[in-house]
């Protein structure tokens, strides 16, 4: 990422900082504080009450992305790539893809427990039909010649997907993965007000229920600082392996 | 030395067989050059689709240096009518795409690869994307891509159609030095009579409507120096095109 874009970063992060700044110097209440206590807060926090909720809210996001993934991506390149298999699998895919997950998550629960994995499996739900569907759409674009230099020298499965089929599905991928993660935080974030005692969900709600408002909103600065970080993670992956879609 | 016997490519869909090409006899002497030349929609890409080995289900047979045409066995270098080249993959990838997937890694020697895209003009652009290139240079890579190769079989679908006519003569006589040297038997589309003329030892006529051959010429002028320049070169082709027109209208008509 060039340095343009990282001060655009800043700038964003300055300019919110001083609308909440003028907020709550109008407002004068403690439900929203000065960021500059926040912050004061935070520093003093992070380290000894936040740092370990945020790790567990990131390895579940990871768990179910790489789940999701290891599930969708195969899935995704074999319904694009054989046109028989997905007359079978795309009606079962567009019957379940449009129930929202969350309403999922008491059959979730009973399954798998109120601890981790029914967590872990919600985030996997919300991210693999964005995986399947981008990935098959992406490999159906492909046009036949692509294919035919390589077929003419008796390629492989395994060259067709690595010279063809990966790199042509990997930006509608790298959007759908881009995409279904912010629904995949926000219902995190959800899923971790119970059935836990750890991650930014359960620090955020518990420090409102003890109405300390200083602790909520350095809860709430680490969960947005977590979505740039994935975000930003993931745009760097995308420039590095799609450079030619960048010229 | 490819050798055709009655061939015929149906295409099959849910309701119905479409016969694209039938009966189709060629034969191309091994290191020679074969131009077809046909109507839009009569079967060119088909049978050249089919000698690729792009095509599973045919009839007849087609023997590339007497064996039954198999991508696996033979080397085919197959040049689609919009070139193929992988928009992902570099210019300098794309033309090593070929022996990678041939495992033939004794043909990825860097001097002569540098030395077949010194000829072809494009010696710097290696390291540019397909995007980043203008139609003649992606005409150029993708004629390194299969030189550098070496393969069996040459097959070209309308390899110059989308170059304006200078870049097209061009083009033509850099393939022409590159076959010479590589003395590859070639099979080549073309719907330009004067390209055929050129670059074809002998002529395949395609019919408009039955799907076969209509006739084969034999190039007298193939390989003379400067025949474009002569006036025999613009005689025949001017005869060539006269008669086809002639039995393209007759089919039409029919
Ligand atoms: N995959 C396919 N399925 C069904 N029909 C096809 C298919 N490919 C080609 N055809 C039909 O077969 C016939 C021959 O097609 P082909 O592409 O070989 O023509 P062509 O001579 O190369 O034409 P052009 O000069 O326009 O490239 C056409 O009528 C076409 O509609
Ligand atoms: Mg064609």
């Amino acid at each position: 990422m060039g340095k343009l874009v990282s001060l655009w970063y800043l700038l964003a992060a300055v300019v919110l900082t001083i609308i909440w700044f003028i907020v709550s110097q109008l407002v004068d209440l403690p439900i929203i504080p000065s960021p500059v206590l926040v912050v004061e807060n935070l520093a003093d926090i992070f380290m000894k009450y936040i740092a370990i909720h945020s790790l567990y809210s990131l390895w579940r996001i990871g768990a179910g992305l790489l789940l999701a993934v290891a599930v969708g991506l195969p899935l995704g390149v074999i319904m694009g790539y054989f046109p028989q298999t997905d007359r079978f699998l795309a009606p079962v895919v567009y019957l379940t893809y449009p129930i929202p997950k969350i309403a999922l998550l008491p059959i979730l629960m009973l399954l798998f427990g109120v601890g981790e994995l029914s967590k872990v499996f919600m985030i996997f739900l919300i991210i693999v039909f964005q995986v399947v569907v981008a990935v098959r759409d992406g490999i159906r674009a492909i046009p036949n010649e692509t294919y035919y230099p390589l077929y003419s020298l008796g390629a492989s499965f395994k060259d067709i997907f690595f010279e063809v089929l990966w790199p042509a599905s990997l930006p509608k991928f790298i959007t759908a993965i881009r995409v279904a993660l912010a629904t995949a935080i926000s219902v995190l974030f959800f899923t971790e007000t119970f059935g836990t005692q750890y991650g930014m969900g359960y620090f955020i709600m518990d420090a409102w229920l003890r109405v300390n408002y200083l602790e909520m909103y350095s809860g709430i600065v680490v969960l947005s600082l977590l979505g740039l970080i994935l975000f930003t993670t993931i745009d760097l992956i995308e420039r590095n392996a799609c450079h030619w879609q960048y010229k | 030395m490819i050798s055709i016997e009655n061939l015929s490519v149906n295409y099959k869909s849910d309701s119905d067989v479409y016969t694209a090409i039938s009966g189709i006899n060629l034969t191309i002497p091994e290191g020679g050059t074969l131009a077809v030349i046909g109507p839009s929609g009569c079967g060119k890409s088909t049978l050249l689709k089919a000698i690729a080995g792009l095509i599973p289900e045919y009839e007849g047979t087609i023997k590339i240096n007497g064996d039954e045409v198999n991508p696996k066995k033979q080397t085919i270098g197959f040049m689609p009518q919009n070139y193929g080249l992988l928009p992902w993959r570099t210019v300098i990838d794309n033309i090593r795409l070929g022996m990678k997937i041939k495992r033939a890694p004794e043909l990825l020697d860097r001097k002569v690869l540098k030395k077949l895209m010194r000829q072809l003009g494009i010696e710097g652009l290696g390291h540019r994307y397909p995007t980043e290139l203008s139609g003649g240079q992606q005409q150029r890579v993708a004629l390194a891509r299969v030189f550098a190769l070496q393969p069996d079989v040459l097959l070209m679908d309308e390899p110059f159609s989308a170059l304006d006519a200078i870049t097209r003569e061009e083009m033509q006589d850099i393939f022409l030095k590159l076959w010479q040297k590589n003395n590859v038997s070639t099979i080549f589309v073309t719907h330009y009579v004067e390209e055929a003329l050129y670059l074809g030892q002998r002529i395949a006529i395609l019919s408009a409507s039955s799907g076969n051959i209509n006739r084969i010429v034999d190039n007298p002028l193939f390989g003379g120096k400067d025949i474009r320049q002569n006036p025999e070169f613009f005689e025949m082709s001017l005869k060539l095109k006269n008669s086809i027109k002639k039995d393209w209208n007759q089919a039409w008509e029919n």
